[in-house]
């Protein structure tokens, strides 16, 4: 990823002739493009702060207890149930997500119609709200299915709520690859399917893990969906039964207006765990990459 | 023009930001309305209302008298239009403490010190006084069963009904249905009940079962959050084996389900501490509530 | 193998069918029940006298996801640019990370911050040009939202930004243009695709979210143009109404995400018409 990075080349300005109109323009655009990126993470720190100041001195020995009660409000259960249900969500949805991208990118016809449209229906589902995905999960998984409130409804939910997301960024990592290296490999005498493994997924990895990561995130900070999916009961949950998220875990104690410090230490968490799940993909990522 | 615009609204927001950061540090409510701490409050009502459903809300707008028949005998809510909706009870209580002209109700026992409660009709909204009837913005925690409950369910009901299980409610700032109740002893049911719904009922049953379970420990009891409706639906169609709901059964819900009231709860109207009003009457809050009365200045009056 | 990507694309393709066949078969009758003018044009909405339209929660869905694209895209992008073309490769392994974390922040934490933070702000200032308003409302709304598809917009354009052949920025530069010139001029529009596809990623988060603009938006069904007063999105109606809706109501409110489900196909079909005549 770090190769393909361009170094600025501040001096080029100076050095070539370019007319008075151009280097103004040269100068706003790069005064644009620095007051952005310095807004963004001036928001951003802003925002991680607030969620470190609120939170942090809330954090007692008590929250990590191993047994949730509504004494200690233990948050251990919920970062289980949460990197349970994020690997649960991910295990479903990648293989089916990349495999279409794969097939639509690689196999199908390029033009094919029927493609187009698969196309524009999953960018249309990206697009749907977690509410509804919810109301779905509900009807078809809890209610239908007979599955209950539980990890496996919430899961099949989710995994069906990231499909499009990791279907749509690892079609696109697939298509920046260029054709020449598919080109090479084939005139090199390998088959379809090794192409595709050895050369085109290695240099599609860095966009297909960006959609895993934001898969990531969405699954974590998920609350509509999984409410009517998986429940609400903290503990540590078997595959058929309920449990909360972190993120459900911080809905439940801010609703009532109880327990809002522990709240805001329930969010300091979240940030952490986030953190983490993004380091780990990005540590397979290059495994896969180096391979 | 497209970069211009940008640029100003990226400069806009980095100011705001900074202000934002200013202003949290002095949360001091009354900061703002320093020139008038003598003179009555004045300025437009900020009117926060909770969701259309909710059990608080139902309880409120029938206790207040926002909720009217018309013509045809049908009740209807007639909660303002311009009125703020919110669908939990902190995000009352966060809007109601940050913004000196809002008004809003929460749950007694919820109440906490960044707000104020208003005495209601000169009575002021206490446990002491909801328990005497004085308080009159009341409402029951119901719980509700299909049928007549067996086993562990009827067990745990039996204890929520006794002496043991009122004084949990007591603890946790609500108001025991029953104070001549008998002491506890339990039947030592086995098995799994599950018990779903309000939101608002929540955190007492969570004690509740807590307690429960200290005297019957091979009672194993599920409880789902999510708000009163769900809940009694719930208990309908089987997911639950007891519903929870923060208000009175509706007729369609009463005439399959079996409720009981387990607790009754206050509903605290309240303002902002930095607000000179400290007292309404019902009239005056259900005309804040229906839009007839939009600045605090006209309750000066 | 090729049987196995193909039964992949299909069962994808099974799912999508299975919720839209759920959502029309559940919101279409509702539509047919109060009528597709007086559900869609309807300005009242008051579930207890039978009265459903939607007219305040569509446009109040435009108005506050076309704000948010206003505040995030352009700051989005340019972030991505400057991630990809101007960033010192020192800072670059601490801010990458730190873009992807405010993905993971939960809504309603997104909800609190602007809650505390941005609605109070519009208040003051409002109350400094003599208008009292409580300060929830679209324009709150526009601005959390603008910061939540942030990441959505950075990460997607950075990566189709990068994807952009090497070749495109050095034949540039080699030809006397400035380092700004090369990048917006050139390596920009080749990026045009992934670009567009992060703003339709955007304007799909922006407006499918729910839990923190119920907290900031004001949630009132009424139709205003005025971007200092609330409004209820289509989200907001399905969410805080659903739980408690029955019959109509609840088929009603299916009925709204169907409105919401139709909206995003117009919004996609119209961006691949578009990226189809460009190219």
């Amino acid at each position: 990823m770090e190769d393909i990075r361009m170094r600025p080349i501040s001096i080029a300005g100076k050095r070539q002739p370019v007319r008075l109109h151009g280097r103004v323009k040269s100068r706003v655009q790069r005064g644009l493009v620095y007051g952005a990126a310095a807004l963004t993470f001036a928001v951003l720190l802003f925002l991680i702060s607030y969620i470190l100041v609120r939170g942090v001195p809330n954090l007692k020995p008590s929250l990590f207890s191993w047994t949730y009660s509504s004494e200690n409000v233990s948050m251990v259960p919920a970062i289980i149930t949460t990197v349970e249900m994020t690997l649960l969500a991910l295990l479903l949805a990648v293989p089916f997500g990349l495999f279409t991208a794969i097939y639509l990118n690689e196999y199908a016809a390029r033009g094919n119609k029927l493609v187009n449209i698969i196309r524009i229906t999953t960018e249309t589902l990206s697009g749907i709200p977690s509410i509804v995905y919810g109301l779905f999960g509900m009807l078809f998984f809890v209610t239908y299915l007979h599955w209950g409130y539980s990890m496996a409804s919430g899961a099949m939910t989710l995994a069906i709520m990231i499909l499009p997301l990791i279907m749509r960024t690892a079609e696109e990592a697939l298509m920046s690859v260029p054709d020449s290296f598919r080109e090479a490999s084939f005139g090199l005498g390998a088959g379809r399917l090794r192409t595709v493994f050895r050369i085109v997924l290695p240099s599609a990895m860095p966009g297909i893990l960006s959609g895993i990561i934001l898969s990531i995130g969405r699954i974590v900070g998920e609350t509509a969906a999984l409410i009517f999916t998986a429940g609400t009961m903290a503990q540590i949950p078997s595959l058929l039964q309920s449990g909360r998220t972190l993120a459900i875990h911080m809905y439940v104690l801010s609703g009532e207006g109880l327990h809002m410090n522990e709240a805001y230490a329930t969010a300091v968490v979240l940030l952490i765990v986030v953190l983490l799940m993004n380091a780990l993909s990005a540590l397979v990522a290059k495994r896969l990459t180096k391979k | 023009m497209k970069k211009l615009v940008s640029a100003l609204l990226a400069g806009a927001l980095l100011c705001g930001a900074l202000a934002g950061c200013g202003s949290s540090t002095t949360q001091t409510p009354a900061a703002n309305g320093a020139g008038n701490e003598a003179t009555a409050m004045s300025g437009a009502i900020t009117v926060i209302s909770r969701e259309d459903g909710s059990g608080t809300r139902g309880a409120f707008v029938e206790l207040t008298g926002v909720e009217e028949k018309n013509a045809e005998g049908k009740k209807v809510d007639n909660t303002t239009a311009d009125a703020e909706v919110v669908n939990k009870t902190d995000v009352v209580l966060t809007s109601v403490s940050g913004n000196e002209k809002a008004i809003g109700y929460v749950s007694l026992g919820a109440l906490n010190n960044t707000v104020k409660a208003v005495k209601v009709d000169g009575t002021e909204a206490t446990t002491d006084n909801v328990k005497s009837g004085a308080y009159t913005l009341a409402r029951p925690f119901n719980i509700a069963t299909k049928g007549t409950p067996t086993g562990l369910a009827a067990d745990f009901l039996n204890f929520v009904l006794s002496k043991d299980g009122q004084a949990v409610v007591v603890d946790n700032k609500y108001i025991e249905v029953n104070d001549a109740a008998a002491a506890f002893v339990s039947d030592g049911s086995t098995g799994k009940i599950s018990i779903g719904g309000s939101s608002s009922v929540s955190p007492v049953m969570e004690k509740l079962i807590e307690a429960y379970k200290a005297l019957n420990p091979n009672a194993q009891i599920d409880l789902q959050t999510s708000d009163s409706t769900a809940g009694m639906t719930g208990a309908m169609d089987g997911t639950f084996d007891i519903g929870m709901a923060s208000r009175e059964l509706k007729d369609s819900e009463s005439a399959e389900l079996t409720g009981t009231a387990i607790a009754l709860d206050g509903i605290a109207v309240i303002i902002n501490p930095a607000n000179t009003v400290d007292s309404l009457t019902t009239e005056q809050i259900k005309e804040i509530y229906v839009g007839n009365v939009t600045d605090w200045a006209e309750l000066a009056a | 193998m090729h049987g196995v990507f193909f039964v992949c694309a299909l069962v994808s393709i099974l799912a999508v069918v299975l919720i839209c066949v759920f959502l029309f078969a559940n919101g279409v009758p509702a539509m047919q029940k109060i009528g597709l003018d007086n559900f869609l044009l309807g300005t009242t909405w008051k579930p207890g006298n039978d009265l459903y339209g939607i007219l305040p929660m569509i446009l109040g869905s435009v108005y506050i996801t076309a704000g948010a694209i206003v505040v995030g895209v352009p700051i989005g992008l340019l972030t991505a640019i400057f991630m990809a073309f101007y960033c010192p490769k020192r800072i670059y392994g601490f801010l990458k990370p730190c873009t992807e974390l405010l993905a993971g922040i939960p809504s309603i934490v997104y909800g609190f911050f602007g809650m505390v933070i941005i609605v109070p702000l519009i208040r003051d200032i409002a109350a400094f040009f003599g208008r009292d308003i409580s300060g929830s409302s679209i324009l709150a709304a526009s601005i959390l939202l603008g910061i939540m598809i942030l990441p959505t917009i950075i990460g997607v354009s950075e990566a189709a930004l990068r994807a952009v052949p090497g070749s495109y920025y050095e034949g540039s530069v080699a030809m006397g243009a400035t380092h700004e010139r090369a990048v917006f001029s050139v390596v920009l529009p080749a990026a045009k695709s992934g670009v567009l596809a992060s703003i339709v990623l955007g304007i799909g988060r922006a407006i499918g979210e729910t839990m923190a603009v119920i907290m900031v938006a004001g949630n009132q069904p009424r139709v205003t143009g005025d971007m200092l007063k609330g409004i209820r999105t289509m989200t907001a109606n399905i969410v805080t109404e659903m739980g408690y809706a029955a019959d109509l109501h609840r088929e009603a409110l299916i009925a709204t995400g169907v409105v919401l489900f139709v909206f995003i196909l117009i919004i996609n079909l119209s961006f691949s018409v578009l990226k189809r005549r460009k190219d």
